[in-house]
């Protein structure tokens, strides 16, 4: 409980020392975009965070409770219609199906039991449909344009995609966005276009094994184009996607038969609207 | 500078045995882990984790079981209650469309969801109201209002006061940084600014504060 009047404290800005501020929503976007990267590389500091939720938690209780208007549970469920869920985290990844299977089958069968319809058309046939998926994963999305400028990627050093990636972020128009990825791990993507082009950060993804791959996919209203593929060291992966990124495009990430698909097999892990 | 928020009177003298008295049920409570069961009645989680298979109803039951509670959150930051109607609808609808993502292992359903409240009341808040305004309609309130502005459920009532008892457990000056941190929408360095301390004092006392309100809460990483 000391009270060091350590003023200012110039120098880099150690992330774990905003653990406790960023719960509270204490701190600014571009501190927030270095805690969220912290995140999505370390689970002592989720786990941290969550138990700094919990107490915040309890001073959400600390303001008098007030009742809303009746009005407000009405008009909130007249908009669920038109309010898509976002798809359950899968306990594993999903296997792949052959794309001919996907397109024919019936949409309850891609779906779990007990999945609401507006989950069901939300993964219908996503990747030809990516405004509904979008709307369904923009809620979890954190936009925060330009914050990534000037700090300092962590993940593995020396890896060539890293710089690349780091170059995009350099850009002046460069924007980010991270979305924890179903199964498990966050993946942000950092897009610029100036450059035209976008790139993934991966932190803690599951291991697919030798026989799928994770595989990235730009998406426009004609359907999904092949973006690459990549399999992750330890959960982490810096990769710069293949052809021209446009804005408006939807990236998506799929879990994929080893070597990749011409078309997604499986429902999106992650997809960003940008 | 003093500010007026944080706890009332009684509770801020609130006797050492007192307090431990308070520290020791919440323990109790939280290795427990859910709330006591009055009734056979879904606990939060069950009915967040229903929710997320697109059951409404569950969903309803969630809402009517929490609304006062997060609104009371919304309404405390963003004081126009048209704007705070508005955010805590907004709040309600992310719920639902997450709610797939809530994981019962890592947190409370309440938590989960005062975590969506607080971001998105202190987004409206910051986007709507200079730092300025912010300071002076904090230091006109004080959160202890009356609980029963409002016919409330044991439940939230004694969640009300459990807060209390925990706040009190801080010291006055974490206590003062906290608040201004989670009821004003303020960052840290806005908060030293207005408090005239330098930025590291406020960086320790809120990662002080929240370790002990932790710690008080029996919460532990």
């Amino acid at each position: 409980m000391t009270e060091p009047g350590s003023a200012g404290r110039p120098g880099p800005v150690d992330p774990d020392d905003l653990l406790a501020a960023y719960a509270l929503d204490a701190v600014t976007d571009a501190e927030r975009a270095l805690v969220e990267r912290r995140l999505a590389e370390s689970p002592e500091a989720r786990a941290e965070v969550e138990a700094y939720r919990e107490a915040a938690g309890r001073l959400a209780d600390a303001a008098p409770p007030v009742a809303p208007p009746p009005s407000l549970k009405s008009s909130l469920f007249a908009r669920l219609d038109e309010a898509p869920q976002v798809a359950p985290l899968a306990p594993e990844a999903p296997a792949p199906v052959p794309a001919s299977t996907l397109a024919e089958a019936a949409p309850a069968e891609a779906a779990p039991d007990g999945a609401g319809p507006a989950e069901r058309a939300a993964r219908r046939r996503w990747f030809q449909r990516p405004v509904a998926i979008v709307a369904a994963a923009a809620a979890a999305v954190l936009l925060i344009a330009g914050a990534i400028v000037g700090l300092n990627w962590g993940g593995p050093a020396g890896w060539g995609a890293q710089r690349d990636v780091q170059a995009i972020a350099a850009a002046p128009d460069a924007q980010t966005a991270t979305l924890p990825a179903e199964g498990g791990g966050d993946i942000t993507l950092v897009w610029s276009e100036q450059l035209g082009r976008s790139a993934v950060q991966a932190a803690d993804l599951p291991d697919v094994g030798d026989d799928r791959t994770y595989e990235l996919w730009y998406i426009d209203a004609s359907g999904a184009t092949p973006a690459g593929t990549f399999d992750p060291a330890r959960g982490a992966a810096f990769v710069v996607l293949d052809g021209e990124f446009e804005p408006g495009l939807v990236v998506g990430v799929t879990v994929e038969p080893a070597g990749g698909s011409d078309a997604p097999t499986t429902d999106p892990i992650a997809a960003f609207e940008t | 500078m003093t500010v007026a928020l944080a706890v009332p009177a009684p509770l801020r003298a609130a006797s050492a045995t007192r307090r431990r008295a308070a520290r020791s049920a919440m323990l109790e409570r939280v290795d427990d882990a859910t709330p006591p069961p009055a009734t056979s009645d879904p606990t939060l989680e069950d009915l967040l984790v229903a929710a997320a298979t697109g059951d409404r109803a569950a969903f309803g039951e969630l809402y009517d079981r929490t609304a006062t509670r997060v609104f009371g959150l919304v309404r405390r930051l963003v004081v126009d209650p048209a704007q705070a109607e508005e955010v805590t609808q907004d709040v309600y609808l992310e719920v639902w469309q997450t709610a797939p993502r809530f994981d019962p292992t890592r947190g409370s359903a309440i938590s989960w969801m005062f975590t969506l409240a607080h971001r998105r009341a202190v987004d409206r808040v910051r986007s709507a109201q200079s730092a300025r305004d912010r300071d002076l309609r904090i230091g006109m309130r004080d959160i202890d209002v009356p609980v029963d502005t409002v016919a409330e459920s044991a439940e939230v009532r004694i969640e009300h006061e459990r807060a209390h008892e925990a706040l009190a457990g801080l010291s006055e000056q974490q206590r003062e940084c906290v608040a201004l941190a989670y009821y004003g929408g303020l960052t840290q360095a806005e908060i030293a600014e207005r408090l005239g301390v330098p930025l590291g004092t406020v960086k320790t006392r809120l990662r002080d504060g929240m370790i002990r309100l932790r710690r008080l809460l029996g919460v532990t990483a």
